[in-house]
């Protein structure tokens, strides 16, 4: 038994060492519990939980009329894991299976590849372990659900490491229209326009959310730590999307026509001030026209439309009436006070009246007055832009509205010639909106509006802030002045600059023409650059809408006038604005229909037929192969007489149903409102009227 | 006296008891460990495999669970098996499976399946199984050092008679496994050394072999210090030697060279992907507790790779906290002092130096396993015997267990005879000639 001692011990000894190795193990993990612990039980907390954002979605920028102008929708980019393990396990025994027919799939969805080349690359990738292969982006919803289906992908994220990042892209739904003034909203540069005016209200807040990341990579939500995120307020502007596309195509055909460098356009309506559609065109170096910037809030020296101011503020100083007598002589140049004045146009006569002359556009006979009233105070007639709103910003909510630039009109000679020079629109800035403004003011009354051109922010349907017309001058001039200021614009449409393009105009307009020789950056007056304007409003009776219309003309354009180039695009867009909307307010257009039989229905022509088969009945039948038809009785008898409807044209609704006359409708992308129930008895547009993209028609059921 | 019509119960004939029953022998209380730990583990691998589980079978997690309780019934049907056959066969088999181990380590070595970085596996034709050969070769080594001790016992002092031939295989097995699996090797080496040491090995020698086995690990510490002082000057010098060293041999340095340095330098500030299993380990230990979170409400797993195999010790703690960490490690320590009292018992050679080897170099693999999961150690890939989810390592377990309870079987049955010749020799003095003839044909008695 010596030797089985001897080994004894030793088991002994070796036995109490593994019993203080396991002492020490446990004293290690009591150390790691209780003298690390909160080091490392912090440490799987930022580990395990963190905190993602949430991002709201970005609010809608509507049209008055509930168009969307600008919205966000997702779109998806999608990358390819070629690390993940289950597409890799088995010696990537997944992917092999399900490359052939991934590959197919991919090239059927997108063309620019054939399978082949999508196979090769997608083994390239697969061979190289990119952990982040781009596979294709910007995919839409659609696309996404369909992709979705494919092999390999429909066995999830897993499997197949398809990794789908969502993001929002900025929709515009009508594209060009008034889109600079909408604006961009964009991450790598600031938003222009609405978007970025009302950019803190349309973003929203960013909400927050505790998680915590457990098997497979998902992300579990820890409860009572989430903050939401609150989506983007929705802003609904003044903008009407029909009168948008009026003026947008009205001046997009000029500027093509003109070839000139950028042109813009704005409609307000009167009593309100409200932005009603706004354009702004500039010639890209392909000459093709694009809204690229907003034209409309950018000063320039205005020419004759300031004249408007000049009258105005003469008349109300008292020095002239408008019956006045002028001598602007015959040669179209003239010494007045201080400095020599050039007319554009030669005057139709030597002596003219100032309304002659405000008419015609004469610089000499405009500045003469003006040396008349202010030789002596020149600084007067700064008091006067400054009672007109000229001197300061109007305050639009657009970002980057540029202030007017005034001379310094101070009483000595420069300050002389300086408000000499400014009387007919020289060495004074305004932008187009406060020409607009101006001119507003004198259709209105005499009351000043400030232009605005957001009616509403909503969150989630519920209107947050509603923006009412602001006054910003109950009267800028006397009642008389404002009227003898009328009587002269409309002298200007009747026999002045704009006599040839208005003569046929089936409602009065009034207006002033203004043509501005400029300069400026890269532009001197030799190169024979033109700012062409019209600014008006109508009808002259009683005023709707006011309109201005610029156009900077490219050098040496052979065309530059006002009256040439402004007035035409002016005209149009005024008829078109009073066919739809003067003339639509003065109500309904009940058709009088000869027709007075016991019974009338219409209807889609087979179903009509097969009702008189159905009931042993012989009608008339003069349907032919019309769609829809009317059936109503004639000496006693019935008649199924054809409805022809034809596809640009508004189509007689009359007695349809709402369901026949909606897809009739639809069919040519026409907004309906509906009034009433029961069959179509009146609608506000009459049968065969050529109609546009998303005219809105209201219907009367009864 | 009038008769009591009460019967006793050991006059009773007696239930036959259930012929599996009948048969199971050996010691009960490690019968009852080895049931006890894969209890445990059940319940520890079905909650550590919840991650697994989601990434591989979209988070049916039972699947495991079934594997698991499918691994033990294999288990368990190689464990009876192995303790019905008479340990003394096992002698004849340590010698042909160690002489088939070094060939097996060497086709693994070179045309071996690469799992998991080295290259340590070899795939069973027909069962389809990956298997670690280092584990066959583990179990064939220590049986075989068994025989030898067992049989040099006499002239184990001498170095070139004794000492040679038992360091030998120990030697060839060590540098065969390695390559692929150092750290496996290490453990290996320092188990055996071990059993040398209760073997009756000259000190002297040992102490010479480990200094020998030293130099190559001086020479990963000394790397280590070299690569990390470098990297904190210029780190794209390291990574350009780095993609040199590119032999299939060499390949493994690298790891070793950064895990010694992680382990030498990570300190509890630096979190990075190379330490990212220790802190993730120390993470689940200090959310533990002393009482634990409760079975199955591990978070850990999740993020702890391996939570299921090389790092459930971490888990165990994390659910059933520091206590339930201690009861493992307690199970352990009395399963080691059954087959010590076992090897008191066992009157032969071979049979003692068989369950001693077994079941130390068992419980020091759970040790090393723990320690590897409280950083006591660099990360190597060791499992928790018996507990860790199933594989080839967790049949061989219950192979060597298996083994244990043969030679304990046979220790009862020699008990129980020698009760019944004690009783034998009160009745009649005359039979003990048989007994003697018996004694011969076991091997050498101690």
């Amino acid at each position: 038994m010596e030797i089985k001692r001897d080994i004894l011990w030793r088991v002994y000894l070796s036995f109490l060492g593994v019993v203080l190795l396991s002492f020490i193990v446990l004293g290690r993990a009591f150390y790691i519990q209780n003298v690390e612990g909160d080091h490392w039980r912090s440490m799987s907390d930022s580990m395990h939980q963190r905190f993602v954002e949430l991002d709201a979605e970005r609010g809608t920028i509507y049209s008055e009329d509930g168009q969307m102008l600008s919205t966000s929708v997702p779109y998806f980019d999608l990358y390819m894991d070629f690390g993940a393990d289950g597409l890799r396990e088995k010696n990537g025994k997944r992917f092999k299976d399900n490359l052939d027919s991934f590959a197919i799939s991919l090239s059927g969805m997108f063309p620019d590849k054939t399978s082949s080349e999508y196979k090769k690359e997608l083994k390239q990738a697969y061979n190289t372990k990119d952990r982040y292969y781009l596979i294709k982006k910007g995919l839409s919803f659609e696309e996404y659900k369909e992709f979705r289906a494919f092999p390999l992908v429909r066995l999830g994220r897993n499997k197949s490491g398809i990794i789908a990042e969502v993001k929002s892209r900025r929709l515009n739904p009508f594209g060009l229209l008034a889109k600079r003034t909408i604006g961009l909203s964009r991450d790598n540069a600031q938003n222009v326009g609405l978007e970025r005016r009302f950019d803190s209200l349309l973003k929203g807040t960013t909400g927050k959310r505790l998680v915590r990341f457990i098997a497979g990579g998902a992300a579990v939500p820890v409860e009572g730590y989430e903050i939401d995120p609150e989506n983007g307020r929705d802003v609904i502007t003044t903008l009407d999307i029909q009168m948008q596309d009026i003026v947008e195509s009205a001046l997009m055909k000029m500027m093509v026509q003109s070839a000139s460098q950028y042109g813009t356009c704005l409609v307000m309506e009167t009593k309100t001030g409200k932005i009603k559609a706004i354009a702004n065109l500039g010639r890209d170096k392909n000459g093709d026209y694009g809204e690229n910037l907003n034209y409309a809030l950018q000063t320039t020296e205005p020419g004759s439309t300031i004249k408007l101011a000049t009258l105005l503020a003469v008349l109300d100083h008292g020095t002239s009436r408008i019956t006045d007598l002028v001598e602007v002589g015959s040669t179209g140049s003239a010494y007045v006070g201080v400095r020599n004045v050039n007319d554009a146009e030669r005057a139709p006569k030597p002596v003219m009246t100032v309304r002659e002359c405000f008419a015609h556009s004469s610089n000499v006979g405009m500045s003469k007055i003006a040396y008349k009233a202010f030789a002596s105070e020149p600084d007067l007639y700064k008091n006067y832009l400054h009672k007109f709103h000229l001197d300061k910003r109007t305050g639009i909510d657009l970002v980057g509205e540029d202030a007017p630039v005034l001379p310094r009109l101070k009483r000595n000679k420069e300050g002389l010639h300086a408000m000499i020079t400014a009387s007919f629109g020289y060495a004074i800035e305004v932008s187009p909106l406060h020409t607009l403004m101006l001119y507003n003011a004198i259709a209105n009354n005499g009351k000043m509006m400030k232009p605005y051109l957001v009616n509403r922010i909503r969150n989630n349907g519920v209107t947050v802030k509603e923006f009412e017309p602001t006054v910003l001058d109950e009267a800028i001039a006397k009642e008389k002045v404002v009227q003898a200021a009328r009587n002269c614009m409309e002298a200007v449409t009747t026999e002045g600059t704009a006599k040839d393009v208005f003569k046929d105009s089936p409602f009065p307009v009034a207006g002033k023409t203004g043509t501005a020789h400029v300069a400026g950056g890269d532009i001197k007056y030799y190169d024979g650059v033109y700012q062409a304007s019209f600014v008006g409003y109508f009808p002259a009776d009683k005023p709707e809408y006011t309109c201005i219309v610029l156009i900077k003309t490219s050098p040496h354009a052979p065309m530059h006038y006002g009256g040439q180039l402004a007035a035409p695009v002016f005209k149009e867009i005024a008829n078109k604005i009073y066919a739809m909307y003067v003339q639509g307010k003065k109500g309904m257009t009940l058709p009088v229909t000869a027709d007075s039989s016991m019974f009338s229905y219409a209807g889609f022509t087979p179903d009509v037929r097969n009702v008189f088969e159905q009931v042993n009945m012989k009608p008339v039948d003069s349907a032919h192969k019309n769609t829809w038809s009317i059936i109503y009785s004639n000496n006693y008898k019935p008649v199924i007489k054809g409805n022809p409807v034809v596809k640009n044209q508004m189509p007689d609704l009359f007695h349809m149903t709402l369901k026949d006359a909606l897809y009739e409708l639809e069919n040519r992308n026409m907004k309906v409102i509906v009034k009433g129930r029961g069959k179509v008895v009146a609608q506000d547009i009459a049968p065969g009227t050529a109609i546009n993209n998303n005219q809105t028609v209201t219907l009367l059921l009864n | 006296m009038s008769q009591q019509a009460d019967i006793k119960f050991s006059d009773l004939a007696g239930i036959k008891p259930a012929r599996l029953l009948t048969k199971t022998r050996g010691d009960k209380t490690i019968w009852a460990l080895v049931f006890l730990l894969v209890l445990i583990s059940l319940l520890v691998v079905y909650s550590a495999t919840g991650s697994l589980a989601y990434k591989m079978y979209k988070g049916n997690t039972e699947v495991y669970l079934f594997k698991q309780i499918a691994f033990i019934a294999v288990g368990f049907c190689v464990i009876y098996f192995a303790h019905r056959v008479n340990y003394t066969i096992y002698s004849q088999v340590a010698k042909i499976l160690f002489l088939l181990s070094i060939p097996l380590l060497l086709y693994t070595l070179l045309f071996g399946v690469t799992l998991n970085e080295g290259s340590r596996w070899i795939k069973l034709p027909i069962i389809n199984m990956t298997m670690q050969t280092s584990d066959l070769a583990k179990l064939s080594l220590f049986m075989f050092l068994a025989r030898l001790l067992s049989r040099k016992q006499n002239k184990i002092k001498d170095f070139k008679k004794g000492f040679l031939p038992v360091i030998l295989p120990v030697a060839v097995t060590c540098l065969l496994i390695a390559p692929a699996n150092l750290s496996t090797a290490l453990l290996l080496g320092a188990s055996c050394m071990l059993l040398l040491f209760i073997g009756r090995v000259s000190t002297k020698h040992l102490m010479l072999t480990i200094s020998c086995a030293m130099i190559p690990v001086i020479f990963l510490v000394m790397a280590a210090v070299i690569k990390h002082k470098s990297s904190a000057g210029e780190e794209v010098a390291a990574t350009t030697t780095k993609k040199e060293k590119s032999s299939k041999l060499f390949a493994r340095v690298d790891t070793w060279i950064s895990r010694v340095e992680n382990f030498m330098y990570g300190s509890k500030e630096a979190d990075n992907d190379n330490n990212y299993q220790t802190n993730q380990a120390k993470i689940a230990i200090a959310k533990g507790g002393a009482f634990g979170r409760g079975p199955g409400n591990s978070e850990q797993r999740n993020f702890l790779p391996q939570a299921y195999n090389d790092f459930i010790y971490a888990i165990i703690i994390e659910e059933y906290g520091l206590i339930g960490g201690a009861f493992i490690i307690f199970i352990y320590l009395v399963f080691l002092y059954r087959s010590i009292r076992l090897f008191k018992k066992c009157p032969y050679a071979f049979g003692a130096f068989l369950a001693l080897g077994l079941s130390f170099t068992l419980v020091i693999q759970a040790m090393a396993n723990m320690a590897v999961n409280v950083n006591l150690f660099p990360v190597t890939g060791v499992t928790l015997p018996l507990v860790s989810m199933g594989g080839s390592s967790f049949l061989f377990t219950c192979l060597s267990i298996g083994i244990i309870l043969s030679v304990a079987r046979n220790v009862e049955q020699l008990e129980g005879r020698k009760k019944m010749e004690a009783l034998a020799k009160q009745e009649e003095e005359q039979e003990g000639e048989e007994q003697e003839e018996e004694v011969e044909e076991e091997p050498e008695e101690v």
